[in-house]
């Protein structure tokens, strides 16, 4: 036993004894926000100018910005679901570890390709890179986590690219393509992402999306139990006074209410909420067609809603068509999930690219194998590393 | 006829083996079939299926109880995902060059040996070398549904086979067999009252 229980239940009972306070304070937030929600709810134009000049302030400031439709919008599915082609793709990847035997990394990307309604057997593909020593290093060094996701992210979307166009023409005529990744849509990194290697992946990044604009499909990326308040901070921002303006990055007066919570109250089951763009650091990248959208969506039930944000490029935003189809087939692919709803095709693409630590171990093998065939230099593993995998010590009888 | 790959060898002991295969592969073999492990050199080991069992699958099991399985679900399912499908046989028998013996191997096939089902010939020539030697394994294995077995394994050789008087050697052997032994007898005449007439 490592672990000082006795200190961290110390710890837990004063967590216990404090509750009622942060759940009373959180309640009273919560009805400031939603105060605020009723008040600001039609003040577009308003929230759109105070964001202008919050980001004049805080140029890296994220939060919702406003549009068309009303702060507290709900729209039920315009549509049942229509025959589509659900185009998925998920990755995952192995970090280079220098404690491990071999310096090496993996990236396996995994789709699938479902017509809905064609009654035929989905098409799935797996396309796996493994680089190593030399192939490693980039301009700062050995690739860091971020990288690797960096080009994780990239090889999901130019994968969805590849196969948008490969069965553009095999659908029927008029069936819609929609692809989907899980998370966010824009580039992983983004707020850091300063250097060359982001700014490259960020040009093809783009480049992928325009593709995908120009063969008309949806894109939309699935984000599961958001954690943000984009739109929090939009109240936020439309509740401060402008002589207070300079102080914008610390203005925290809803700290703690998340915008699943808020657009909980409002939101029923099967509705999504008003399109938002999103404002933040990042989004000057993302122009015109590209620039990013989002809007919440309850995949739940009246027994048990649950929201989720969807995020999309402008070209879809704007073409209520292609919104509908897409908030149909979110909530038919929820469905299929029953009382966890998410969407089955992302959680497929997420089987078909997971690696998992046998595969890994076996890579190693295959790997050590044919360097010590070729006379080639295997190190072994760390003597960190080969302490860490001791077996453990037993517990006391 | 061509030889049907029912799946690889999972596990194995001298006395049974396990055999893992896709859904897509599971309409050949059944209940009861006779399959085969040919290990090389003229060797192969001979077993009889006394259990099919799917494992339990999270994303199944999510899937059912939201009702409404789309058949493009289902065919992702059956044709796509790693349904781990485990068919359990109890060995009862080897062959070394041309001969048959019912007798337990020397050795047990091996990890990812592909199994065959037997060909309607090979059933023939298994269940006619000697006498019914094979049925010791089955009346000794606690883990297989004997009668249920038995009947099945008897169907399967009326069915694929021109033995013409096997059926009432088999019944007459297994009532030799099981003599001592009135409330397995009992129960297993009742299995084979399904398909013996």
């Amino acid at each position: 036993m490592s672990l000082n229980f006795q200190q961290v239940y110390a710890k837990i009972r004063e967590i216990g004894q404090t509750t009622a306070a942060r759940q009373q304070r959180l309640a009273e937030v919560r009805q400031r926000a939603q105060a605020w929600l009723q008040s600001l709810a039609d003040q577009n134009e308003a929230l759109r100018a105070r964001i202008e000049r919050a980001r004049t302030i805080d140029p890296d400031l994220r939060c919702a910005l406003p549009l068309a439709e009303r702060l507290d919008a709900c729209y039920p599915p315009a549509q049942e679901s229509l025959p589509t082609v659900l185009i998925a793709a998920d990755g995952s990847q192995v970090a280079p570890d220098h404690h491990a035997p071999l310096l090496y990394s993996l990236l396996n990307v995994g789709a699938i390709v479902l017509q809905t309604g064609s009654g035929e057997t989905p098409q799935v593909f797996t396309d796996s890179t493994l680089w190593y020593e030399e192939e490693l290093y980039g301009e700062n060094g050995l690739w860091s986590e971020e990288v690797l996701a960096q080009r994780r992210d990239l090889a999901e979307r130019r994968k969805l690219l590849e196969l948008a166009q490969a069965f553009q023409g095999t659908a029927p005529e008029a069936c819609p393509l929609i692809t989907l990744t899980d998370g966010p849509l824009e580039l992983w990194g983004a707020k850091e992402g300063s250097g060359n290697e982001y700014r490259r992946s960020l040009e093809t990044y783009l480049a992928v999306l325009s593709q995908l604009q120009a063969q008309g499909a949806i894109v939309a990326g699935y984000v599961d139990k958001p954690g943000a308040d984009l739109l929090v901070r939009l109240l936020e921002i439309g509740g401060l006074e402008d002589e207070k303006m300079a102080e914008v990055r610390s203005w925290r007066p809803l700290r703690g209410v998340t915008d699943r919570w808020l657009v909980g109250q409002f939101l029923r089951p099967g509705c999504r909420s008003a399109i938002f763009g999103l404002q933040s650091g990042s989004c000057a990248h993302y122009r015109n067609a590209l620039a990013l959208h989002f809007f919440y969506l309850n995949v739940g039930d009246e027994r048990h809603p649950y929201l989720v944000r969807v995020e999309i490029p402008r070209w879809v935003a704007e073409d209520a068509p292609r919104l509908n189809v897409l908030h149909a087939a979110l909530l038919e692919q929820c469905r299929l999930m029953g009382s966890r709803p998410y969407p089955y095709i992302l959680h497929r693409a997420h089987e078909i690219a997971v690696v998992t630590f046998e595969e890994q171990h076996q890579v190693e093998h295959m790997l050590a194998v044919e360097l010590r065939r070729a006379g080639g230099e295997v190190e072994g593993e760390s003597c960190k590393q080969s302490a860490k995998n001791l077996p453990g010590r037993l517990p006391r009888p | 006829m061509n030889a049907i790959q029912i799946g690889h060898l999972l596990r194995a002991s001298t006395s049974g083996f396990t055999v893992g295969c896709s859904v897509s592969q599971l309409e050949a073999p059944s209940f009861g079939a006779l399959v085969r492990a040919p290990l090389g050199n003229d060797y192969q080991v001979y077993g009889l299926i006394y259990d099919i069992h799917i494992d339990e699958d999270g994303l199944v099991r999510q899937l059912v109880t939201a009702g409404n399985i789309s058949e493009e679900v289902m065919r992702d399912n059956r044709e796509r995902r790693i349904v781990p499908v485990e068919m359990s046989a109890l060995t009862v028998g080897y062959q070394e060059g041309e001969r048959i013996r019912h007798l337990l191997p020397p050795r047990p096939p091996l990890s990812l040996d592909v199994i065959y089902l037997c060909t309607p010939e090979e059933l023939t020539r298994f269940v006619t070398a000697g006498r019914f030697g094979y049925f010791r394994h089955l009346l000794r294995a606690r883990e297989a549904p004997l009668g249920e077995l038995l009947a099945a394994h008897i169907l399967e050789v009326q069915r694929k086979t021109r033995l013409q008087e096997w059926t009432e050697a088999a019944v007459h052997e297994l009532i030799t067999l099981l003599r001592d032994d009135y409330p397995t007898l009992v129960s297993v005449l009742g299995a084979l009252g399904e398909v013996v007439s």
